[in-house]
């Protein structure tokens, strides 16, 4: 905890609580992630894990706490300021949420169009985004005609694509066999090694085993007392 | 617009009938409203002149009249020409006048007022200060005629308003509708997007620039249609040989007319395109 005091908060939840109905999603959860931090968030399906990171990009709000990305305080940003806030998070889903009808570079290049980037800016930067998951040789191709393993890289990329400070992956590796997770997990790896905070939301061992890292539990909406994974 | 092909053709056809309405009740009101200006242009006022008017004092108030603004023409007749016209109207009643010894008619002008001054209140208060005027024994005009016949354009106004504002009303719903199915269409595209960081505006724009384009097209498409009719009932009149020279009178929507139907269609599908991206940003808030 003392090495974490040194270096910048990218992530900070304080006393965040979260109610559907009568059920709560989340209960008065508090912590802290620094920047160019690997951070697992696990618990088994319902314990809150995708309304967490739904919260840090401004999909849902808290009932009651505070939450602070990038020095921001999401609950209180206004509705036009959070598209400003979703690009400097990159997000990679589980059912990888691509655009059936365009191709791999058009769904990659997406981040960057809505910014207003320049075509040949936007040229360069997802060639390399492409390059760096390793799918740059299906470019042309539509989402469906690759492989799950492919599509999973195509929505890494273009969560990667326009360079942002976190990176959050809700069951990245859910449809994956372990082969497949094992290479997503490395492609995590790499991201982070460049400086990027990594948030993985997992309920899946396998990713645990090969993540020797910080390990955030959440159980039936409520955070567990923090451990370190050792590889 | 392309990627939604049949539905797009739909709402271009179904706007453009819509607006079609509004067109031949356009065009009715157009040519109605015209009919009406020339019976307004044909009424005329009678300012008769006193008996003891010396010519010198006639030519004072012609001069006087003519210098007024809201004289549009203006023709002097003389006791003997009316003596004459009463002569030439009433053959068989002349002797009455004959047995009076002297002419009794008197000297009048016979004044058309220019269209700004067509109203029944406008004529009242012009013919009421001409009869002020020194010389001019009485001023005389059919105020009924007047009166219902801006009763009549009156009517025809609110007709075309209220006309117009309900068929606006149904071009704007089948738009909205149109919209809203594509918004429907592109829900998950429009979520990814939101996702990734576009803006509101990023994600409306193309939408409402296609609800514009839709009423565009939809109401030029109509101006066709109506064009099409309306020669079709030209050449139905000359064809029947009745209603003959009337073909003539009638008038189709000027350019700019034209061009206005065109922009209300685009500025009906900029609102219909509105309507439902605010139900849909509801929708998903």
């Amino acid at each position: 905890m003392a090495l974490l005091e040194q270096v910048p908060k990218m992530i900070q939840l304080i006393h965040v609580s979260k109610r559907y109905d009568q059920r709560s999603a989340l209960s008065d959860v508090s912590f802290e992630i620094g920047k160019g931090e690997f951070v697992l968030l696990m618990g088994p399906s319902g314990a809150g894990k995708s309304t967490l990171l739904r919260m840090l990009i401004g999909a849902e709000q808290p009932d009651e706490g505070q939450i602070f990305v990038h020095q921001k305080n999401v609950t209180m940003l206004r509705r036009s300021e959070i598209p400003y806030l979703r690009r400097k998070v990159g997000t990679v889903f589980q059912d990888f949420r691509l655009l059936p009808k365009k191709s791999v570079f058009d769904n990659v290049s997406l981040p960057l169009l809505v910014q207003g980037i320049s075509s040949a800016d936007i040229r360069r930067k997802v060639t390399e985004a492409l390059r760096a998951v390793g799918v740059d040789h299906k470019r042309d191709q539509l989402p469906a005609g690759l492989s799950t393993g492919e599509q999973q890289r195509v929505c890494i990329a273009r969560a990667i694509v326009n360079g942002p400070v976190v990176l959050l992956a809700d069951e990245p590796t859910g449809n994956l066999d372990p082969a497949l997770t094992s290479e997503i997990i490395e492609l995590f790896k790499l991201i982070n090694a460049r400086g990027t905070t990594v948030v993985v939301a997992t309920h899946d061992p396998l990713v645990m085993e090969q993540v020797n890292r910080r390990v955030l539990t959440l159980s039936q909406g409520t955070l567990l007392p923090e451990r370190r994974v050792m590889g | 617009m392309w990627t939604n092909r049949a539905t797009t053709m739909v709402a271009i056809v179904t706007t453009a009938f819509t607006l079609a309405c509004v067109g031949v009740f356009l065009l009715l009101y157009v040519n109605l409203l015209a009919a009406a200006g020339w019976l307004q242009d044909d009424v005329k006022i009678m300012v008769y002149l006193d008996e003891r008017l010396v010519s010198d004092s006639v030519a004072e108030i012609e001069q006087q009249l003519r210098s007024d603004q809201a004289v549009a023409s203006l023709l002097f007749i003389s006791k003997e020409q009316a003596l004459g016209e009463f002569k030439a109207q009433f053959p068989s009643e002349s002797h009455l006048l004959e047995g009076l010894g002297q002419n009794p008619l008197p000297a009048s002008f016979v004044v058309a007022l220019s269209p700004p001054f067509h109203s029944p209140d406008a004529i009242y208060r012009w013919a009421e200060r001409v009869r002020q005027v020194a010389g001019v024994s009485k001023v005389d005009y059919n105020q009924d005629w007047i009166d219902a016949l801006a009763k009549v354009i009156h009517s025809i106004e609110l007709v075309a308003i209220g006309i117009g504002v309900i068929l606006s009303a149904a071009a704007v719903t089948i738009i909205a509708n149109t919209i809203r199915l594509t918004l429907f269409a592109r829900r998950d595209e429009i979520a990814i997007l939101r996702l990734i960081g576009a803006t509101t505006s990023f994600i409306h724009i193309p939408y409402l620039l296609e609800g514009a384009a839709l009423g565009a097209l939809g109401s030029a498409l109509s101006l066709v249609m109506l064009k099409f009719m309306y020669e079709l009932f030209r050449q139905q009149m000359r064809a029947t040989g009745r209603f003959a020279g009337l073909d003539n009178l009638i008038a189709f929507l000027s350019p700019s007319v034209c061009l206005a139907l065109i922009a209300l269609g685009m500025g009906l599908g900029f609102a219909g395109s509105l309507v439902s991206i605010r139900r849909f940003g509801e929708a998903k808030a």
